[in-house]
């Protein structure tokens, strides 16, 4: 067993560290749409949008384990983590699918797009009355000639406000319950495509998430991706290297957090002394450290079983959970250690907590999470 | 290991877990066990942890399909198949 990083990965974690502070350092998050298109091409410019797609179409063609790195250096880098989370949705419930299933057809010019980071993509899998149970959709793909008529609303889909494409899943067999699915992955401007405004939320304000409805939409075959039924398939692939890699972007905002923690906690003095020389203060950082270093290892090892072809839904979930869950107690422990000043937007503290409360929702909540953990042992 | 006896496992345990041990004997090798809704998204992850700690199979993802899943009999020459390919 090697905990190291290889020279290669050093290198490309540095990279993208450095040019991700330099270009997006100073991001200030304000949700306008353009810049958010703007934001997409300098990421892809440092070469995250397209990290595990194939370097024929301008990817990097790397791994799980090393795109995990390669977002974690961005997150790191890059404050405005709503921007990271768009970014890495983008590539990995969008882009993969696409690399997986999509047909000869479409398959080059559609990741040549999502590569570059001119072609901006969100997946739209949730609706009103399918959250955690995707079990019966009513979003409907009924099979027409060259193709499948669409209809029903997706009711989120992250980016959705500037996707050019909407990779989506729609019921195909009613009787097949929850693998009656098909997936597809939909151009933004098909006739029946509309997007709702930005939905107003919380935080991740520079990820644009948006409802979007399908009205006698006809999708030609060529944009199904994998086969007819395989839908559910497809997502749970699609999941697992989101699951395993976009949080990624999360243990790099923890590792940027924590560093300015060290430094308010060495530099803020009371009491005639520096707060970090309280115990108090000292062993709430090394605890947002402990639940740092544990959720880095099972989401490393998590991405390694998926590169060595080895799902192990298991590993996935509890990598998901424990980062998702470490990301929310350190955005609290934060606060609590910038006292006022954490509460006031401009330190950025309050927003990283902000930013960290969804991740134990999307992706599948932290709840779900553990009913795949205790069905793999059986429960 | 012998076809009948895979399908009695697989059945036994569909019974014991998913159908409150299926008092009326309703459950048969053709019982679509999707459309009936036997068989959702965690059930699945529970049945196929079973298969691999049980009958030694892991099945990949993209097994996880309607016509692999349809009822035991189906479940039964996946399991078959992947068996034999693994040796
Ligand atoms: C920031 C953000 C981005 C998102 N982006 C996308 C996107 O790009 N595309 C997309 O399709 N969706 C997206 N979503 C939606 C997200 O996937 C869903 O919110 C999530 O799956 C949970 O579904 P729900 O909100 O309907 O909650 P529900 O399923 O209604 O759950 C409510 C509560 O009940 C619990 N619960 C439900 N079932 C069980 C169970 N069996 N056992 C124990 N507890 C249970 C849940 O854990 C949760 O705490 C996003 C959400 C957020 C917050």
């Amino acid at each position: 067993m090697d905990f190291d990083l290889s020279a290669a990965q050093k290198k490309r974690y540095a990279e993208i560290l450095r040019e991700s502070g330099t270009r997006l350092g100073e991001h200030r998050p304000d949700g306008d749409p353009d810049a958010v298109r703007r934001g997409f091409r300098t990421a892809a410019g440092i070469g995250v949008t397209g990290l595990c797609l194939p370097e024929e179409f301008g990817g990097g063609g790397l791994g799980a384990l090393d795109t995990a790195l390669g977002l974690e250096a961005f997150g790191r880098g890059c404050p405005d983590t709503g921007l990271a989370f768009g970014v890495a949705a983008h590539l990995l419930a969008c882009a993969v699918p696409v690399r997986d299933f999509a047909t000869d057809d479409v398959r080059g010019p559609l990741l040549k797009g999502l590569a570059s980071g001119e072609l901006i993509a969100a997946n739209a899998m949730t609706e009103d009355e399918a959250g955690s149970d995707i079990g019966r959709l009513g979003v409907t793909a009924r099979p027409v000639s060259d193709g499948y008529l669409l209809n029903g609303e997706k009711s989120w889909a992250s980016n959705a406000p500037v996707a050019g494409l909407v990779v989506t899943y729609a019921c195909t067999a009613p009787e097949l319950g929850f693998l009656g699915l098909s997936a597809f992955a939909v151009p933004g401007d098909l006739p029946g495509v509309s997007f709702g405004p930005p939905l107003r939320k919380m935080g991740l304000t520079n990820c644009l998430a948006g409802r979007v409805t399908f009205t006698d939409c006809h999708v030609p075959r060529r944009y199904l991706l994998g086969a007819e039924g395989q839908g559910s398939g497809i997502f749970q692939h699609s999941m697992a290297w989101e699951r395993a890699a976009l949080f990624g972007v999360y243990l790099g905002l923890m590792e940027r957090q924590l560093a300015q923690c060290v430094e308010h906690a060495g530099r803020r003095r009371q009491f005639g002394r520096r707060i970090g020389e309280f115990q108090a203060v000292s062993h709430r950082m090394a605890v947002m450290k402990q639940r740092l270093e544990s959720g880095r290892l099972l989401l490393y090892r998590a991405c390694w079983l998926l590169d060595e072809g080895r799902e192990d839904k298991s590993a996935i979930a509890l990598a998901k959970a424990t980062v998702s869950e470490a990301a929310v107690a350190n955005g609290l422990d934060a606060m609590q250690l910038f006292g006022g000043l954490g509460y006031l937007a401009d330190s950025g503290v309050e927003e990283q907590l902000r930013d960290s409360l969804p991740a134990r929702v999307f992706s599948g909540t932290t709840e779900i999470q553990r009913e795949i953990v205790a069905k793999e042992l059986g429960l | 290991m012998a076809q009948d006896e895979i399908t009695e496992r697989i059945s036994a345990f569909i019974r014991d877990r998913f159908l409150d041990g299926d008092p009326q004997g309703e459950l048969e090798e053709t019982t679509p066990l999707l459309e009936l809704g036997v068989l959702n998204s965690l059930n699945t992850v529970l049945l196929l942890a079973h298969i691999r700690e049980e009958l030694g199979v892991a099945v990949p993802s993209l097994r996880i399909n309607p016509s692999d899943l349809k009822n035991v009999r189906s479940i039964t020459a996946m399991v078959r198949e992947l068996q034999h390919s693994a040796v």
